[in-house]
């Protein structure tokens, strides 16, 4: 009878074991997959850029320091590597881009080209994915880290060898405008 | 409230009612026993069986059957690069994996998702809804239907399927018997009350049936609407979406009632009899849960 019980104990516990282990290990995967997700998505945009400059180039010759930014936001984007540094540079290039179609506004030639349309099209749906693979990820690294920190799972972070991940933070500098309110 | 809430209590409750199917089957056997004795035991696991091959094959297949069912066209990138875009957000929101895309040549809008699992996932889109819908309304009706996607619901529905088919097919043999009389034995109850209240239960089961089979369905379409604006926190897009919907009065031509269910704006429950019988909450609630979303 003792041996029975010992034995549904020990049946529990490796049971029981295995779940927590499993369950770090598949969110640490998720996170992982999340972020090539992004680092995809990013390229995407970057490879975009090149076309994109020269089409509004062809219209607009003069407004070389717009195309000077979003040159040297792209070089920065593909060469960083960190979490911190990407989505730092990932804000950078979100704005220069601002920039770049905001140029674009002010000549109806370079609108009504449906070259133009085309990249515009597909800038906005690549500008969704990154938006989404960053919330995929944040949320995938939010779960992540709750098991990290609770109770039973952070029992066994040192078997699995999973770490806490960091957040993918956009600095948008239009978010921190404060707006002007007048009474 | 927010979607993760809805989507809890929405789970709960899907739980719930699947748990009172089981009751259900419990009850009708109870019936069964009492009105003929222990002879009709036999009768419940043919009926499973019956349901079980039946809706199996159909839960198994289902991508492949709606198509045929649907007159749906599979599409490649090519063929709607934007549609796709819109599909891929939606899917990167997600973390699912891209299912198949198809049309249906019909100006009625409308759209569904089926597949037994996210691997074997198909959606399918009318011609009117491509043509009516701005980018933000249609990235909402396809995040509610990769939602079905996510939640399983085809298996869900499959479950309730099956269960309620098992009771019709077991009620409808054992009132049979009851006609053709005989099978009723010694072993049997003779209380006329136990009799009268059995014989009701057997008639009335395959209707109770019908009714949480469809309870199920409305509460995973509120659960799909919490899900999809869980994928893209934008519930204004999928709420214009809705209104479009609401507003619109063309149905689908289907080629069949088998499949009505599964679109995102029902075809059968604009003449269905009763609130009780639709397979989708009403369109003005939904519409005015994502818009107490959109305040928060």
């Amino acid at each position: 009878m003792e041996i029975i019980i010992v034995l549904a104990v020990i049946a529990f516990l490796v049971v029981f074991f295995v779940i927590q282990y499993n369950r770090l290990i598949r969110l640490n995967i998720t996170a992982e997959e999340a972020w090539s997700q992004i680092e995809v998505q990013l390229q995407r945009r970057a490879d975009l850029i090149p076309n994109l400059v020269e089409t509004v180039k062809g219209y607009a010759q003069h407004e070389q320091s717009t195309f000077d930014a979003v040159v040297t936001a792209r070089a920065k984007a593909t060469t960083a590597s960190s979490v911190a540094d990407t989505a730092a540079a990932d804000g950078l290039l979100t704005q220069a881009l601002r920039g770049l179609l905001a140029v674009a506004e002010a000549y109806p030639d370079l609108k009504a080209s449906a070259n133009f349309a085309a990249l515009q099209d597909e800038l906005a749906t690549t500008e969704n994915k990154v938006a989404f693979s960053r919330q995929f990820y944040n949320d995938s690294v939010r779960q992540l880290n709750t098991a990290i920190k609770t109770v039973p799972t952070n029992f066994f972070v040192g078997f699995a060898k999973v770490s806490e991940r960091e957040f993918y933070e956009v600095e948008d500098p239009q978010d921190r405008e404060v707006p002007n309110v007048k009474f | 409230m927010d979607f993760r809430t809805l989507q809890n209590a929405n789970r709960r409750k899907t739980i719930g009612l699947l748990i009172a199917m089981g009751i259900l089957m419990w009850i009708l056997v109870y019936a069964a026993l009492t009105f003929f004795g222990g002879a009709t035991t036999g009768i419940v696991p043919i009926a499973v069986g019956i349901s079980l091959i039946s809706v199996w094959g159909a839960f198994y297949g289902s991508d492949k059957l709606v198509l045929k069912m649907t007159g749906a066209k599979l599409l490649q990138e090519e063929d709607n690069p934007k549609l796709f875009g819109l599909v891929q957000e939606v899917c990167i929101a997600s973390g699912l994996p891209m299912p198949k895309v198809a049309i249906v040549y019909d100006d009625a809008p409308n759209a569904f998702a089926t597949g037994r699992n996210p691997e074997h996932a198909l959606i399918a889109f009318t011609t009117g809804i491509l043509d009516v819908m701005d980018r933000d309304e249609l990235q909402g009706v396809i995040a509610h239907e990769m939602s079905h996607v996510a939640n399983r619901d085809t298996l869900v529905s499959a479950v309730a399927a099956t269960t309620a088919g098992a009771i019709a097919i077991a009620s409808d043999i054992l009132t049979r018997m009851m006609f053709f009389g005989g099978a009723r034995n010694r072993e049997s109850n003779n209380n006329p009350i136990a009799l009268v209240f059995s014989l009701l239960i057997l008639i009335l089961a395959p209707l109770a049936a019908l009714l949480l089979k469809s309870a199920i369905s409305r509460k995973r379409e509120a659960l799909a609407d919490a899900t999809a604006v869980s994928f893209t926190r934008n519930p204004s897009g999928l709420r214009k979406a809705l209104e479009i919907l609401a507003r619109d009065s063309t149905v689908v031509k289907q080629r069949s009632n088998a499949v009505a269910h599964i679109w995102i704006e029902s075809p059968l429950d604009a003449k269905s009899v009763s609130k009780l019988f639709a397979t989708h909450p009403p369109i003005e609630d939904r519409i005015s849960t994502l818009r107490a979303m959109e305040s928060l």
